[in-house]
This record gives C-alpha cells, sequence and structure tokens, in this order.
C-alpha cells in the first residue's frame, strides 16, 4: 500500500468517485458503525427508528433533488444496479430504443444483453463534431419510429459535456416514449430534476457518499415491476413481495452505513452550496494553456454548462504511459476507456485517454504543476 | 517395495541409510519455480525418492530456456507447455514413486494460504527476491525450513534459512538488495552455475528431510574463477529484523496489488516489489545489448523483448504492452526489469 496519494490536490479523478469526502461523511459511517448497526424497519427500539431517520432523510434529500415524491426513489448498490432494473423493467420484446455514444457502460452493457435476450432495436445517436448532444438530433430518432425507450446520460463521463436532457425527455414524452436519464455524473454538481421517467444516479461521486449505494427515481404515474424479490422489513407476514414503493425495489439488507455516510453529505451539501465554477474556471484555464502543446488533443466539448471534467490524448504517449508518469509525480489522473467505448471510437481515441475530474475539494490548485510535466513530456 | 535395488546406493551411503531413505519416501518437498535451479533440484529429489513434490510455477516453457533447465524438451517449447505441467509429465517418466502436485499458478501469499500441504522442507527455485522474501515469511510463520539459491552469470548463491535461525532478511535486508540487481536476463546464465549451486541446495534439504545437521552460513561460487566457499553469518537473528525480532511479515502482508490488466487494452501495468528503487539511466544502459527499440527519456524507458512492448517508468513502475495475462506479465517483468 505504498505510494497512495494523500495530497487531494493531486487526486483528479473525482469523475470517478469523490476523495475526499467530507469529514462529516466519516463520523457519519463511523456513528453507524459504533452506535446504530442495524437495518431501517428490521425490529422495533431505538436502534432501528435511529436507522429509519438518517435512511428518510437521505431518501427526502434525493427525492427533492429528483423532483418526484419521496417514496419514488429506490436506493440500490449503484447506478449500474439502478440502470439494469430500469432496463429490465422497461423493456419489452422487439421494443426500440433510442440511446447516445456517450453512454457508460453501465447502460452499454446490460442493454445490448437484453438486445440479445429481446430482440430490441437500439439506434444510437452519435456526437456533433464539437463533441455535443443536439437534441435536434435525438428527437429525430425518437419520431423516425415507435420509440419505448429514450435513454441518455445527462452528461459526458469523458468530457464533461452537459447535454440538454430536459428538452429531450419533453419531446420524447410529446411522442409517447419512456424517458431514462443517467445522471451519475451530474448529481450533486449541478440540478438534475429533469423531468424524465427514471432518473438514476450514484451516490459516491458528486453526492460525496461512501461508495455502495445509488437510487433510481421514477416519475409518478409511471408503472415499473421489481426485477428482483426478497425480504423488504415491510409486510413480513405476507409471502408475496410488495407492490408498494420504495420496498418493492430494495428487497435485501440495505446499505444502511453508505445511507448514514448520504444524508450527511445532503446536510454538508445544504450548508455549503457547492463551488463547481472554481473548479471549472482552473480545469479551463490548463485546457487553453495546455490546448497548444505539440502532440495534445482534447476531446472536445461545448463550453456551455460543462463540468469540471476533461480528456486528452497526446500523439507520442499512449494515455497508460501518461498515467503512469503523473502518478510517479503523485498525480491521479484517469486513463483508458473511461468505459466509454463508443464515444472514443467516435472520436479515434481507441488507444484511450487521459481524463482529468476536479470534484468539491477545496483545496489548492495544483494543476500548473501538471501543465508543467505535460509541457516538459511534450517538448522532449 | 516393488523396487528393491532402486535406492540401493544411496541407502549405501552412512548420511542416509535405510532410515533416512524411508523417511524421504515419507517426505514432501515443496519446489517454487521450476526454472533452472527449479528443475536440476526436482530431477535429484525425485531420483533421490523424495515421496510427495509440490512445484509451482506460473510461465510456460521456451525455446532459451533449455540451455539450463533440465527435464525439459524441445517439444515442450513449441507447445508452450506451462514448466509445471512438464516437469510433473517428465517426473512420471523418471520415478512413477513419486507424486508430483504441479501448480500452474504464481506462488502468491493466497496462494501458499491454499496448499493444502504441509511440505517438510521448501526449496527456492524463484527468479526474484520478491517471492523469496514471501517464501522466507511464511516458512516464519508456519515454523519450516527452507534453503535459499540463486544465480546468475557464473555466479551463485544458496544458504539454508532454518525456523530458529537468522532468516533471508537478516542476511539480506530490502534496504540492502541491489538498485538494479542483475538477471539472467541481461547477465546471461551459465548452467555449470546452476548445476554448482544446485548440488548444494539438494544435499541440504535432503540432510533436512532425514534430520541431519546442515551447513552453516551461506554457500558461494563463481565457477567462471573457479572459487567455491562458504561465508560464515551470525548464528542469532538480526537485533534489527523486521520478521525474526518484530514478528513482522511485510511480505504476506503486501502481496496483493503487483500486476493489473489496464481497463480496456491488451496491456498490463506492474508494479516493483516494495522498497526497491530502479535506477532507469543505468537500467537502460543494461538493456542496451539485449532489448530492441530502446528509447531512452528522463521518464520512461521504452523496449521491446519477448514480443512484448515495454514501457518502464522511474521508480521501476512498468506498463507491458502486448500481453493481457497479469501473471505472464509479471513473469516478463522480474525477466527483464527483474526484482
Amino acid at each position: 500500500m505504498d505510494r497512495l496519494v494523500n495530497d487531494p490536490a493531486r487526486y483528479l479523478d473525482h469523475a470517478a468517485t469523490s476523495w475526499p469526502k467530507p469529514p462529516a461523511v466519516r463520523d457519519a459511517v463511523l456513528r453507524f458503525m459504533d452506535d446504530v448497526g442495524v437495518s431501517a424497519a428490521r425490529g422495533d427500539g431505538a436502534r432501528c427508528a435511529a436507522a429509519a431517520a438518517e435512511v428518510d432523510f437521505a431518501r427526502r434529500g434525493i427525492a427533492s433533488m429528483c423532483g418526484v415524491p419521496t417514496e419514488r426513489v429506490a436506493f440500490c448498490s449503484g447506478a449500474t444496479e439502478a440502470l439494469n432494473l430500469a432496463l429490465r423493467a422497461v423493456l419489452r420484446p422487439g421494443d426500440r430504443v433510442v440511446t447516445t455514444a456517450f453512454e457508460h457502460n453501465s447502460l452499454v452493457r446490460p442493454l445490448l444483453a437484453l438486445q440479445r435476450e429481446r430482440g430490441l432495436s437500439v439506434d444510437v445517436v452519435p456526437p456533433t463534431p464539437d463533441g455535443d448532444l443536439d437534441p435536434a438530433a435525438v428527437a429525430e430518432r425518437v419520431q423516425g419510429a415507435p420509440t419505448r425507450l429514450l435513454a441518455v446520460s445527462h452528461a459526458s463521463n469523458v468530457t464533461g459535456a452537459t447535454f440538454d436532457v430536459a428538452a429531450m425527455c419533453r419531446h420524447a414524452r410529446e411522442h409517447g416514449a419512456m424517458t431514462l436519464v443517467d445522471a451519475c455524473q451530474t448529481a450533486g454538481h449541478v440540478p438534475i430534476a429533469v423531468g424524465a421517467d427514471l432518473l438514476v444516479a450514484s451516490c459516491h461521486k458528486g453526492l460525496q457518499a461512501p461508495p455502495g449505494l445509488g437510487f433510481l427515481a421514477c416519475a409518478p404515474g409511471v408503472l415499473l415491476v421489481p426485477q428482483k424479490q426478497g425480504g423488504t422489513g415491510s409486510s413480513r407476514a405476507r409471502a408475496e413481495h410488495p407492490t408498494e414503493w420504495p420496498q418493492a425495489f430494495e428487497a435485501g439488507t440495505p446499505n444502511t452505513l453508505a445511507l448514514f455516510g448520504l444524508a450527511a453529505a445532503l446536510r454538508h451539501h445544504g450548508k455549503r452550496p457547492h463551488r463547481g465554477d472554481v473548479a471549472n474556471a482552473r480545469l479551463r484555464a490548463f485546457e487553453r494553456a495546455a490546448t497548444g502543446l505539440p502532440g495534445v488533443r482534447f476531446l472536445p466539448a461545448p463550453a456551455r454548462r460543462r463540468l469540471a471534467v476533461t480528456a486528452f490524448t497526446h500523439a507520442r504517449y499512449d494515455a497508460a504511459e501518461l498515467g503512469a508518469i503523473f502518478a510517479g509525480a503523485g498525480f491521479h489522473a484517469r486513463t483508458g476507456h473511461l468505459c466509454a467505448p463508443w464515444l472514443l471510437r467516435h472520436f479515434a481515441a481507441e488507444a484511450g485517454v487521459v481524463r482529468i475530474s476536479l470534484g468539491h475539494a477545496e483545496c489548492d490548485d495544483a494543476l500548473p504543476e501538471l501543465l508543467a510535466l505535460l509541457r516538459e513530456l511534450s517538448a522532449n | 517395495m516393488s523396487t528393491p535395488d532402486r535406492y540401493s546406493r544411496q541407502r549405501r551411503f552412512t548420511g542416509i541409510g535405510p532410515d533416512g531413505q524411508r523417511r524421504l519416501q515419507n517426505a514432501t518437498a515443496l519446489v517454487v519455480g521450476c526454472g533452472a535451479l527449479g528443475t536440476h533440484a526436482i530431477d535429484a529429489l525425485a531420483r533421490a525418492g523424495v515421496g510427495r513434490l509440490v512445484v509451482v510455477d506460473r510461465d510456460v516453457v521456451e525455446l532459451s530456456n533449455l540451455q539450463r533447465q533440465s527435464l525439459f524438451r524441445e517439444a515442450d517449447a513449441e507447445a508452450g507447455t506451462p514448466k509445471a505441467i512438464a516437469v510433473a509429465e517428465r517426473i512420471r517418466e523418471v520415478n512413477r514413486e513419486v507424486h508430483v502436485d504441479a501448480h500452474v499458478a504464481q506462488c502468491s501469499a493466497a496462494w501458499l494460504a491454499g496448499l493444502g500441504v504441509r511440505p517438510d522442507v521448501v526449496l527456492d527455485g524463484a527468479d526474484n527476491f520478491a517471492t523469496r522474501y514471501l517464501i522466507n515469511d511464511w516458512c516464519r510463520n508456519v515454523r519450516l525450513p527452507w534453503v535459499y539459491a540463486g544465480a546468475v552469470a557464473g555466479e551463485a548463491a544458496a544458504m539454508v534459512v532454518r525456523s530458529d535461525g537468522p532468516c533471508l532478511r537478516c542476511v539480506w535486508p530490502e534496504t540492502e538488495q541491489p538498485a538494479d540487481a542483475a538477471t539472467c536476463e541481461t547477465r546471461g546464465i551459465l548452467t555449470a552455475a546452476i548445476q554448482a549451486v544446485s548440488g548444494f541446495q539438494v544435499a541440504e534439504a535432503l540432510k533436512l528431510m532425514v534430520g541431519a545437521p546442515t551447513t552453516a552460513g551461506v554457500f558461494t561460487c563463481d565457477v567462471w574463477r573457479g572459487v567455491y566457499q562458504v561465508v560464515g553469518i551470525a548464528t542469532e537473528p538480526a537485533p534489527d529484523c523486521p520478521v525474526c525480532a518484530r514478528g513482522e511479515r511485510p511480505a504476506l502482508d503486501r502481496q496483493s496489488v503487483g500486476a493489473v490488466t489496464l481497463c480496456g487494452r491488451d496491456a498490463v501495468q506492474v508494479e516493483p516489489p516494495p522498497g526497491r528503487l530502479l535506477d532507469l539511466g543505468r537500467f537502460a544502459t543494461r538493456l542496451r545489448d539485449v532489448a530492441a527499440d530502446v528509447v531512452v527519456t528522463p521518464h520512461l524507458v521504452r523496449f521491446r523483448a519477448d514480443g512484448a512492448r515495454f514501457s518502464v517508468f522511474p521508480g521501476g513502475r512498468a506498463l507491458v504492452f502486448g500481453v493481457q495475462d497479469p501473471l505472464r506479465a509479471q513473469a516478463l517483468y522480474d525477466r527483464w526489469i527483474g526484482s
């Protein structure tokens, strides 16, 4: 376990997971371990009540963030489980799905598995040359043939480009399609109440909860069938799985540890609004300075409402080589395919990219140092 | 006994005798690594009638192995047979009374933990110090003796590590490892050096199995200069040894990440063994004669060897391109970059 990056300013992989978490999150996790330990609704007494109160607080917070009634938020192990649930519950044999080249493997892989299993037709909207997702292009695909589902990312996990998914959802709904939005990159950074039928996010990135927690927020009136059954702590006398939200979708022992962390993170965010603009300005300055360096190529993204994420390739270095050199200087950047094979292929970056992503951490700006290193590498 | 005459010469040797022979036939030896040292030891132990041999190696037979590694044939190299498997097949032909457990695996903390048999002795046939420190830690934990051996160019060294005496770290602390330890790939290796040291290693292992006193000190030889000696060492563990004095097991505890396959790539990232710092400049100088396409910059050294492309970074972290199997990448790393 040597050579761990312990300088938060050099941790540049917030798009993968945020670090460090707010001290209050750590304290909440410890409080659960030390004082509570049990699940909500699994017995009577003060411990269960304490657990129930925190889980309820977390659920209310997420619900208001997503613009859905509290009970329409189901927690699960992460966004991957939530996306699998949503896709499996919604798609029927022969259905048509419109999605985009920006999607993450957490959506792409279950979708392709279902395509084989249920004979779906999948229509993938490409990015514009400047790395945007054109709502008109999406609308055209949705209108082009009867569409069951529009599945779209709120933002690219590679470039940090955010998309006008509210307009896409509105249009899709008008044309009878259901909408699924992946808000993993945006939750905790920008508003995510975009009017989707199904909204999915993980809680360990911008929301700063511990790993192992995600959610599915479902608009009222949207009918969803649970994809797994089991103990829920409610309706224990009944043999059949409950049908009420959210219990129907939360079979099994919940990750109360992470839920305590999420509740604490939401309280923390309530007190200290996110200064995304600071991180953004730092990263954009880095981009501007690095753009002219020989060999450096940034993947394109529109400037509008961009997250503090950027990705580049270098003509003379493999992305993994750059990652190792940066790691040698104490930086934790991310290299590889970033689980976005479609996008990397589209921008001819099949050999992988280097991604720099900033988050909430209020820390010194280490990017000038990274820039100097990149300048040196590009020169010799 | 089905073959009464088989061990007659060995039984007649007073150091072994009928009792010793019986002990050997009931004994189990673990041989870590089936390279030059491992195959010579395994051949000798099987012929001596050691009842059970547990052998472990992660690599496959290659043509360049045949110069010094016994037991293997050209057909094994052509087929790319895993070394452990080839060893087991050959030993069946040499002595069918010997039971061979062949493991195609890296000798890791997890592998040792799941071994399932308790050997009487462990023989070191590893090609790197990271594995030796691991054997050292594990043998201390389970109170087993082991016999270290190593060779490069015309030189070799070996030593018995008893569970009550000084350990490998007492003699060679990690910090005193040479910063750019030579490997057989860069400095070459003479089979005679292997055979000289293997004789010492096997004899000491036999003594441990029959209960005879072992040689104290470190055996060293330089077969080209014709120098053979046993250098005395302290009889007590070093007072500052983390393993003996402080009860730590650094290699067992650190055994987690060594090599990881990169996301979506035909490439593996290999971390250097803990505590080792590679001098990139000196490393590049050594490489020039033996590897292809060597490129040196202040930030990395690139070269090609064994059909793979390597990028090595200051300190010793490396990327091995053209390989997906972490075990294979680790083996290539140990071979070309050393450990």
